[in-house]
């Protein structure tokens, strides 16, 4: 699904975020990806939603070379890649219903198939009755899920949340990483940056760890008490 | 057959997905109603500046067709005609089709009139050998010129003086100020445009949020500027529908004075509203402007979003 080849990103003011950057991720894959503040996990995931391009080496997805597609096809690449951002990115001037419908109304969707989606992403989400509400006065944890209901609502094969429980209490924390899980047990590919260790080290998925942007570990943690990823479900 | 289906499944996609910009286009003019009332304040105070001026323009012309009819000839007749064949003259002149009046006047009366107009008194003037002069208002239709022509074939006629030169500098006059209503309609058309893409840009700027997001989720540059760009097409088109208000208005506070001049000269005089053509392309030009405004305006913030 991800391919990264010798990928290296140079900002403009000269900050080298990532160096010679090199995995996989399969399709149906979930993985996290961790590093201290400022290793380049934020910088990985924008180069595959094309919000960067790379300054060398070549990112693949579904096979082709992202950096090399050219500003008409990103809005076409970004359609299959939904993204969660931890500043969610919502519209605060529209309700829950509005911003999850975007992605759709940009699709070209019938009101009707629009609704039923809808209707399904905020079930997932566990914010049906929230529908009708205006952004701005739901908590931070209920926006979090608005903007992943919106990441899901156009069923993309890729699935990229950024710091997703950013500043979540535990409890909403696992709550949301559960329902990754689920998502991918759906078929999606997840690819999550956390700095959340504990959480990581509990759900026993493949982990992705970058340090000064470089890749420096890529393991499957035994999760404590050895149950594996059971000890959430 | 499946092919069909497709492209009439993807025009579907097309219409909802410019209905739904028009409506949110709507829905940001009216989440902001004083912002967007008074940007239309100012468009349409723009632009009944060339519409007022154009219909005082038209006004003006068509007062001018009907002061042509008080045009006239003055002929002068020989000195040693006398009053009895002057007057002879003027009723076979009047007989003329293209003659609406004949006026005759003698001696005397030219004296007493030249002496008003120059101040001197009779007897300054001296024995200055005045003739009788005949005052011929030509005909509404007549030619003038070829009529003059006429007359100074005529026997015992001196002179015809076409006295035009009022008339012509009116319609010089009419002239300049048909030009000048030219460039204040082109100026104030730039300056529609130049408000409208000044607009749209605070209005992307305040919402480069929004922007970004639509930019995230996968939107293309296209949909992103279309409900900007019908935004700038409603401001245009209120602000023209606000212009033809305003000279409506103008044209109902002038029609009592107008009416009340007129009667002073013994004729019924009201003010044309300029035609509905004009009208009907004054708001969809500034409707068309406010689009191209907003595409300037757009199209140097998009380059932004995708690197
Ligand atoms: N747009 C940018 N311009 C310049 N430097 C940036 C930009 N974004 C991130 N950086 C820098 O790149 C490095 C990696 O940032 P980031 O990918 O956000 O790290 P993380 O998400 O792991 O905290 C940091 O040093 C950061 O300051
Ligand atoms: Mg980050």
């Amino acid at each position: 699904m991800i391919v990264f080849e010798h990928v290296a990103k140079r900002y403009a003011g000269g900050v080298q975020a990532l160096a010679d950057v090199n995995f996989r991720l399969e399709p149906g894959e979930m993985a996290f990806l961790t590093g201290h503040s400022g290793a380049g996990k934020s910088t990985l995931l924008r180069l595959i939603a094309l919000l960067e391009r790379p300054s060398r080496g070549q990112v693949l997805f579904e096979g082709r070379n992202v950096g090399r597609l050219s500003r008409r096809q990103i809005p076409m690449l970004r359609r299959r890649v939904g993204v969660i951002f931890q500043d969610h990115k919502l519209l605060t001037d529209r309700t829950v219903f509005d911003n999850v419908a975007l992605p759709l109304h940009i699709a070209g969707l019938s009101f009707g198939e629009i609704k039923r989606r809808v209707g399904a992403a905020l079930d997932q989400v566990g914010l049906r009755d929230k529908s009708g509400m205006p952004v701005p006065v739901l908590s931070g944890g209920e926006q979090q899920r608005v903007g992943i209901a919106r990441a899901i609502v156009a069923k993309p094969p890729l699935l990229l949340a950024d710091e997703p429980t950013g500043n979540l209490d535990p409890a909403l924390s696992e709550e949301l990483m559960r329902l990754f899980c689920t998502l991918n047990e759906l078929g999606t590919t997840v690819l999550i940056a956390t700095h959340d260790l504990y959480l990581v080290r509990q759900l026993g998925r493949r982990t992705l760890v970058l340090d000064h942007g470089r890749m420096v570990d890529d393991t499957v943690p035994v999760p404590p008490g050895s149950t594996g990823p059971e000890v959430l479900r | 057959m499946s092919a069909a289906k497709a492209i009439r499944a993807g025009f579907r996609g097309w219409l909802r997905r410019h209905a739904y910009s028009l409506l949110s286009s709507i829905g940001a003019l009216v989440r902001s109603p004083v912002a967007s009332g008074m940007t239309i304040g100012v468009l349409a105070i723009a632009l009944s500046l060339p519409l007022g001026l154009y219909t005082a323009l038209a006004n003006l012309s068509a007062m001018n067709t009907d002061l042509e009819r008080l045009e006239s000839i003055s002929v002068f007749l020989d000195a040693e005609l006398d009053e009895d064949r002057a007057r002879r003259l003027a009723s076979s002149l009047s007989t003329s089709p293209d003659v609406l009046t004949v006026d005759p006047i003698s001696p005397e009366a030219g004296m007493r009139e030249l002496a008003g107009a120059t101040g001197l008194d009779d007897l300054e003037l001296g024995e200055v050998p005045l003739p009788w002069v005949l005052e011929v208002t030509p005909a509404r239709e007549g030619d003038v010129g070829g009529l003059a022509g006429r007359l100074r074939a005529l026997d015992g006629i001196d002179q015809v003086i076409v006295d035009l030169g009022w008339l012509r500098r009116l319609e010089a006059l009419l002239g300049v100020f048909a030009r000048l209503v030219e460039l204040v309609a082109v100026l104030f058309g730039l300056a529609v445009l130049f408000v409208i893409a000044n607009t749209i840009r605070a209005e992307i700027q305040s919402r480069h949020e929004e922007i970004e997001v639509m930019a995230l989720v996968g939107a293309t540059p296209a949909w992103i500027r279309r409900p900007f760009l019908y935004a700038g097409f409603w401001l245009g088109l209120f602000g023209g529908l606000g212009a033809w208000l305003l000279v409506r208005l103008g044209l109902w506070l002038l029609a009592g004075p107008v009416r009340d001049l007129g009667a002073s000269y013994g004729t019924p005089a009201s003010l044309q509203a300029p035609p509905a053509e004009l009208i009907a392309a004054l708001i969809i030009g500034s409707g068309l402007l406010g689009i191209a405004g907003a595409a300037v305006a757009v199209s140097r913030q998009l380059h932004r979003i995708n690197p």
